[in-house]
C-alpha cells in the first residue's frame, strides 16, 4: 500500500466511525481485534480504559465464539449489553475485527443496528487492508536496519523499566 | 502475534504466563503492575471467581514508551489454570508472542505441573504453534517451600529446554522483575518489521 493510499484508507474509517457516532448518538465506538488490540476509537474516551476495554472485548469475543459453537451456530454476529444508563452493541464486521458502540439513549437501538449493518462490509475491507508502514512511519527504512534499530531501542527501555 | 497498528502509531507484543492451577501466574502479574512506575503500566483487569482463581484472564498493559514515533507496548496476560478451563486457556494463548511457564515448586503438584506443560504443548498446536517456535521460559516459583523440587526437574521429565529458568517466589515479588525482563527481551529479539 502506498503512503497516500495508507492516509485515504485511514481517513475513510475515521470519517465513516465519525458519522456513526453523530448518526446513532454515540458516546464511544471502537474498533478491536479479535485478541482484543484496538485498531481504532472514536468520539468520547476520556471516561474509560480503551485498553483495558478492548482486552476485555476480545476475550467476549473468543468466549461468545465457542459459546456459538457449542449451540451449533458459526458465530453470533451481534451482543447487546444493556446497563442502566449506558449500553454497548457489540457487532462483527470480518472474522477477526469487531465494532463496539457504547451509547445511553436506548430508543437509538435499531438506529444503530441498520447503521452499523449498513456501513460493516466496508469497515470490514478498511479494517483488513494491509496497513504497510509508509514513508512518514518506520518502515520509510530499508526493514532489517529499522528491525535492528527498533530491538535496540526496544531492548534498552526494557532493561530499564523491569531492572529490579 | 505480533500487531502493528498504524493508525494509533502502536506496536503489541503479547506475553502469556501459563501453569497449573495456583502455580502463581496471577501472582506474578499482580506483583509485577505494584512493581512497575505509573507511567509504564495501565489499569489490571482480572476475571477471577469469590475464591480469586483466575476464570478467564488476567491482563495489563506494560507501555514501554516510544520508538521511531511508534509506541510500544507489552500486553501481559495469565491463562485460568483450573483444569476444567480448557477453552478458555486456548483463547488466551492465541497470538502469544512469548511464554511464561510457572512451575509450582511444591512436590506434591508435580504431576499438575507436567500436566499443564502437556496442555501448553496441545493448545499451541491448536493456535497453529508449537512450543518450539515462540520465546519460552521456565520460571520454578514457592521456592520458599519445604523440600522445593529441584531446578530442572521438569525440563528432564518433559524432555525441553526453554530459553532460560528463573528462580522466584512471587508472593514476596522476588524473581517476578527478572522473569519479566527475560521473556520482553527474547520476544522483542525476535521481532522484525
Amino acid at each position: 500500500m502506498t503512503q497516500d493510499n495508507n492516509a485515504a484508507a485511514r481517513a475513510e474509517l475515521a470519517a465513516i466511525l465519525d458519522s456513526l457516532v453523530s448518526e446513532c448518538a454515540l458516546r464511544t465506538v471502537a474498533l478491536v481485534t479479535r485478541d482484543g488490540s484496538l485498531v481504532t476509537s472514536r468520539g468520547d474516551v476520556s471516561y474509560l480504559d480503551i485498553t483495558a476495554l478492548a482486552a476485555l472485548l476480545g476475550g467476549m469475543f473468543s468466549a461468545t465464539r465457542e459459546v456459538a459453537k457449542l449451540v451449533g451456530e458459526k458465530h453470533f454476529s451481534i451482543l447487546l449489553q444493556q446497563g442502566e444508563k449506558r449500553h454497548i452493541h457489540i457487532s462483527l464486521v470480518t472474522n477477526d475485527f469487531m465494532l463496539a458502540l457504547i451509547f445511553e439513549d436506548v430508543g437509538k437501538i435499531g438506529m444503530i443496528r441498520t447503521v452499523t449493518r449498513r456501513i460493516a462490509g466496508r469497515v470490514g475491507e478498511l479494517a483488513a487492508m494491509d496497513w504497510t508502514p509508509s514513508a512518514d512511519e518506520p518502515a520509510s527504512q530499508e526493514p532489517a536496519k529499522r528491525s535492528s534499530e527498533f530491538r535496540e531501542y526496544a531492548l534498552d527501555l526494557i532493561d530499564r523499566i523491569f531492572s529490579p | 502475534m505480533v500487531y502493528v497498528n498504524i493508525h494509533n502509531k502502536l506496536i503489541e507484543l503479547k506475553i502469556v504466563y501459563y501453569g497449573a492451577g495456583m502455580s502463581g501466574k496471577t501472582t506474578n502479574l499482580i506483583q509485577l503492575h505494584q512493581g512497575l512506575r505509573e507511567q509504564h503500566k495501565g489499569q489490571m483487569v482480572s476475571l477471577a471467581t469469590e475464591s480469586e482463581s483466575t476464570i478467564f484472564f488476567d491482563f495489563f498493559p506494560v507501555e514501554l514508551g516510544q520508538i521511531n514515533g511508534m509506541s510500544v507496548r507489552l500486553r501481559m496476560y495469565t491463562v485460568p489454570g483450573q483444569d476444567f478451563y480448557e477453552a478458555s486457556r486456548r483463547l488466551v494463548l492465541e497470538g502469544a508472542d512469548g511464554v511464561v511457564f510457572v512451575i509450582d515448586s511444591d512436590p506434591a503438584r508435580e504431576p499438575a505441573n507436567y500436566a499443564s506443560y502437556e496442555d501448553l504443548c496441545k493448545n499451541l498446536k491448536a493456535c497453529h504453534s508449537a512450543i518450539e517456535r515462540i520465546p519460552v521460559i521456565f520460571q520454578y516459583n514457592k521456592r520458599d517451600i519445604p523440600r522445593a523440587l529441584a531446578v530442572g526437574s521438569v525440563e528432564a521429565k518433559v524432555g525441553f529446554t526453554p530459553l532460560q529458568v528463573f528462580e522466584a517466589v512471587a508472593s514476596r515479588g522476588e524473581g517476578v522483575k527478572q522473569t519479566a525482563q527475560a521473556i520482553s527481551r527474547s520476544v522483542v529479539e525476535r521481532f522484525a518489521f
